[in-house]
């Protein structure tokens, strides 16, 4: 049986590397008791595939794994297995059982949210906001692996919503991950910087969500399953 | 302080998951209905200090176990260290976020002797002063436990109290004692709890010294204050406390798995071994025991992999049916298990094979020395042959690559000797070549051999870095093709070796050389051994005093006063017999050979199962 579930990774779990994640969740499936499936030879691992990576420092509202059990088990009782051992701040929210001929989570993801909580700022954000949708570019310096190159975000940023009625201020952008344009969050907090944002105004960063777009549409991986 | 240490601090550091704490069954006692409230303090950083099984049963002991509580702390890497000076964080505790300086007492855990340049740095982060002359009654008292204190002496100057010998044994009581004397002074207080066996105070002692610097005595400035201080034993591991729920950490450690503890102590005699002097009498777990706590482990972990530790796990008696049975019960769920140490034998490689279905990676080996005439020097019973059908076993059995573990600089060591280190390694290579489908991997490495206290070489000198340097080149220029050796920094060896058999006039050298800068001295890209050398000069202390000198046997040793149970005569005749190359062998094969602990502690080798089969080599 193969299942995907949709998770909350807190703030207390921000600093996690992807390995970590792994580890975490490979542990809490062996604690509860899950009867996972392994992979054949001589190292087994547990038949567990994440998203795309959670960046060291931002923690996530949204985001999902797919797990391969060994028999059916029903997905009430996985919840609830798996809320008994993963520790408070990483939270199932939600599992479907998925098909085997699903694409997988790494291949579907194609957009992802990142939101900036922003202590009120000097300058006005609607102006602001405004301004960085009439641009053509939106150059920043490259992260990642093309490091030092300067990289246009521009084609990469589906949209940016400011969330009006919260205080703190919250400045969401709607990006592509992956191939063929892959927008970082560190690239857009440099995008905030260079346009006139100031470092100690943002709160906090964290990922509201990955999607899988298809054409104008954001949909989530869970109604990918459906 | 936490908000503060999320939002601003741990996104400018490396590994922040180091610094965060809230790891699965970490323990959060109540502090205000606590009673006395401990950090543990491990001088190196998180990830070290975590793989580390000492740490886990104090910190499950004295939370689950007592009224009292105990946090961690870590030493933070350099690049967290700066952040935390220049944003003027203490050192706080993972638990509580605590600063340090609000708990009632730190512990550290003495692994290593270089480690001490952290604990200096650790006090100072805490805003604690290094000096215990210089720490007030609003100062936690600190304390010390761990292999180095068994020679307590060159850090004296740091900690208010040692702790000898098991630590689960003699801390409930310590900090029992603690709480009833809560209210008097500090020098009040530690004199109550000198009182307790296992308790050194290092204030409460006076010392001499002869003319040639050399120690002359040691009195008890009290009468109350005893002369000797006797290290503590669990008698028997089934009833000491053991941690089922240890803590799990989110980031990868340097052992990151579920540790069953087979055994304490080792009773092989090999000469230079400091933990196979000051752990015995050995004393093992039972096999149900040990088999309830890995299935509750497991459970309250969800480790992949169960290490069966120990100094010589091979010789555990219930070795093959306990590896048999964890196996059968854990292999299906993809749980290994791991022995972290093998023995020279080829029993060991069937086992291992057994045990290690996973790709037959790296295999090692430890037959320390090249000839056998040293190998009867220092007593380490391994012969050729027996090394040979190891090896032969193993790429028999498809292992490609294996690391051969070697010490220079050993007493009475001769080119000779250093030759047969080459010529082992030939030999195996052969073996490999002969054996094995493929190319085959040898590596050798190579340790500098220090003299420890509390070993029969404790009268030994050590050789110098001129010489080991010699040694390594000699080695190095004379090693055949295809075989890679690596060597130990001489320098680190030799600090080691002053540091291990130094006495209380060091205090000043080390705290010198961490105003200095040092700390992190087991990491060669942190340690500077001139900023050391800079420090014994302007103390005038000659570092070579405890490493050039053969010390006489009736000379007062500045460890004497610690009673590890093995008599001194019984070091003097290990010695002696070194000098003829006459080994003794394992008391628990060929009989009890006096080395005096089993009838001083009125105690016994604790064989639980019956079943000697695990150490027929
Ligand atoms: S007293 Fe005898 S039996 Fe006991 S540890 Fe020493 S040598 Fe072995």
């Amino acid at each position: 049986m193969l299942l995907r579930a949709k998770y909350r990774v807190g703030p207390e779990l921000k600093f996690l590397a992807n390995l970590d994640m792994m580890h975490l969740m490979n542990r809490a499936l062996r604690r509860g008791n899950i009867p996972y499936a392994l992979s054949a030879g001589f190292n087994p691992h547990i038949k567990l595939s994440m998203g795309t990576v959670l960046p060291v420092g931002l923690w996530g509202e949204q985001e999902y794994f797919d797990l391969e059990l060994s028999r059916a088990m029903d997905l009430g009782e996985f919840m609830l297995r798996m809320k008994e051992s993963l520790p408070p701040w990483l939270e199932i929210k939600q599992c479907w059982e998925i098909g085997s001929d699903l694409p997988s989570l790494m291949k579907s993801i194609n957009a992802a949210a990142y939101v900036f909580v922003l202590q009120a700022p000097a300058l006005n954000l609607d102006q602001w906001h405004a301004e960085l949708l009439a641009r053509e570019s939106l150059p920043v310096a490259s992260r990642g692996k093309k490091k030092g190159l300067v990289k246009d975000l521009r084609k990469g940023i589906y949209k940016i919503e400011l969330l009006e009625d919260d205080i703190p201020k919250k400045v969401e952008f709607w990006v592509s991950v992956g191939e063929p344009l892959n927008v970082r969050y560190d690239e857009l907090e440099e995008l905030l910087l260079d346009t006139g944002i100031e470092k100690k105004t943002i709160l906090d960063v964290y990922r509201s969500g990955n999607y899988v777009m298809q054409g104008q549409d954001f949909l989530t991986p869970s109604e990918k399953v459906k | 302080m936490k908000d503060r240490l999320f939002r601003d601090i741990l996104p400018q550091v490396a590994k922040p998951a180091r610094y965060t704490g809230n790891e699965v069954n970490m323990i959060k006692k109540d502090w205000a209905r606590s009673r006395v409230k401990m950090a543990f303090a491990f001088p190196d950083v998180y990830e070290i200090g975590m793989s580390h099984l000492g740490g886990k049963i104090l910190y499950g002991l004295v939370n689950e176990k007592s009224p009292h509580l105990l946090e961690r702390a870590f030493a933070p890497w350099p690049d967290m260290e700066e952040v935390m000076r220049r944003e003027k964080i203490p050192l706080y505790a993972l638990e509580s976020f605590r600063p340090l300086r609000d708990f009632d007492l730190i512990g550290f855990s003495l692994q290593y002797e270089l480690s001490i340049s952290n604990v200096l740095n650790m006090l100072d982060l805490a805003g604690i002063p290094a000096w215990t002359q210089d720490r007030d009654d609003s100062c936690p008292l600190i304390i010390a436990g761990g292999p180095v204190v068994f020679n307590p002496e060159p850090f004296a100057g740091f900690f208010d109290a040692f702790l000898i010998g098991d630590g689960e044994e003699l801390l409930l009581e310590f900090l029992d004692a603690l709480e009833v004397n809560r209210e008097l002074s500090r020098t009040e207080k530690l004199r109550r709890l000198s009182a307790l066996e296992g308790v050194y105070v290092p204030a409460l002692y006076s010392v001499e010294y002869n003319e040639d610097k050399s120690l002359k005595a040691m009195i008890p400035r009290f009468s109350d204050v005893p002369p000797m201080i006797r290290k503590r034993v669990v008698k028997d591991l089934d009833d000491a406390y053991y941690p089922v729920k240890p803590i799990v950490s989110y980031m990868e450690l340097i052992h990151d798995r579920a540790a069953l503890e087979v055994m304490r102590g080792c009773q092989r005699g090999c000469r230079f071994c400091h933990a196979g002097m000051v752990y015995r009498p050995v004393r093992e777990r039972s096999r149900a025991k040990l088999e309830e706590q890995a299935r509750q482990q497991l459970q309250n972990t969800g480790y992949e992999e169960i290490s069966l530790a120990s100094l010589s796990t091979l010789d555990y008696s219930g070795l093959d049916p306990l590896v048999k049975n964890l196996v059968r019960d854990y292999g299906e769920k993809g749980i290994g298990v791991s022995l972290p140490s093998l023995r020279v034998d080829a029993f060991s490689i069937e086992l291992a094979n057994e045990v290690q279905k996973v790709r037959k990676t790296t295999l090692t080996l430890a037959p320390e020395a090249g000839t056998q005439r040293l190998r009867d020097i220092i007593n380490k019973n391994v012969s050729d042959e027996q090394l040979f059908d190891a090896v032969t076993a193993a790429f028999k059995s498809g292992w490609l690559s294996v690391k051969l573990y070697f010490m220079f600089g050993l007493p009475d060591e001769t080119e000779e000797d250093l030759e047969g280190i080459l010529n082992l390694l030939q030999q195996v290579k052969s073996i490999g070549d002969r054996y094995s489908r493929r190319p085959v991997e040898i590596r050798a490495s190579l340790a500098c051999f220090v003299p420890k206290a509390h070993t029969p070489f404790q009268w030994r000198t050590q050789n110098s870095i001129e010489e080991l340097e010699g040694k390594r080149q000699y080695l190095f220029k004379r090693k055949r093709k295809n075989i890679k050796l690596s060597f130990h920094d001489s320098r680190t060896s030799y600090l080691e070796g002053v540091i291990a058999r130094g006495d209380r006039k060091l205090s000043a050298v080390i705290y010198r050389a961490w105003q200095k800068g040092c700390k992190f001295d087991g990491w060669s890209e942190y340690f500077h051994f001139n900023w050391w050398m800079e420090a014994f000069g302007e103390c005038q202390i000659d570092p070579n005093f405890y490493t050039e000198r053969s010390r006489a046997y009736n000379e007062k040793l500045p460890w004497d006063f610690i009673d590890i149970g093995v008599s001194k005569a019984y070091l003097y005749e290990e010695n002696e017999m070194a000098k003829m190359a006459e080994t003794t062998p394992d008391c628990r094969q060929a009989g009890c050979s006096y080395c005096g602990i089993c009838p001083s502690f009125e105690i016994n080798l604790d064989i639980k199962e019956a079943n000697n089969y695990a150490f027929e080599s």
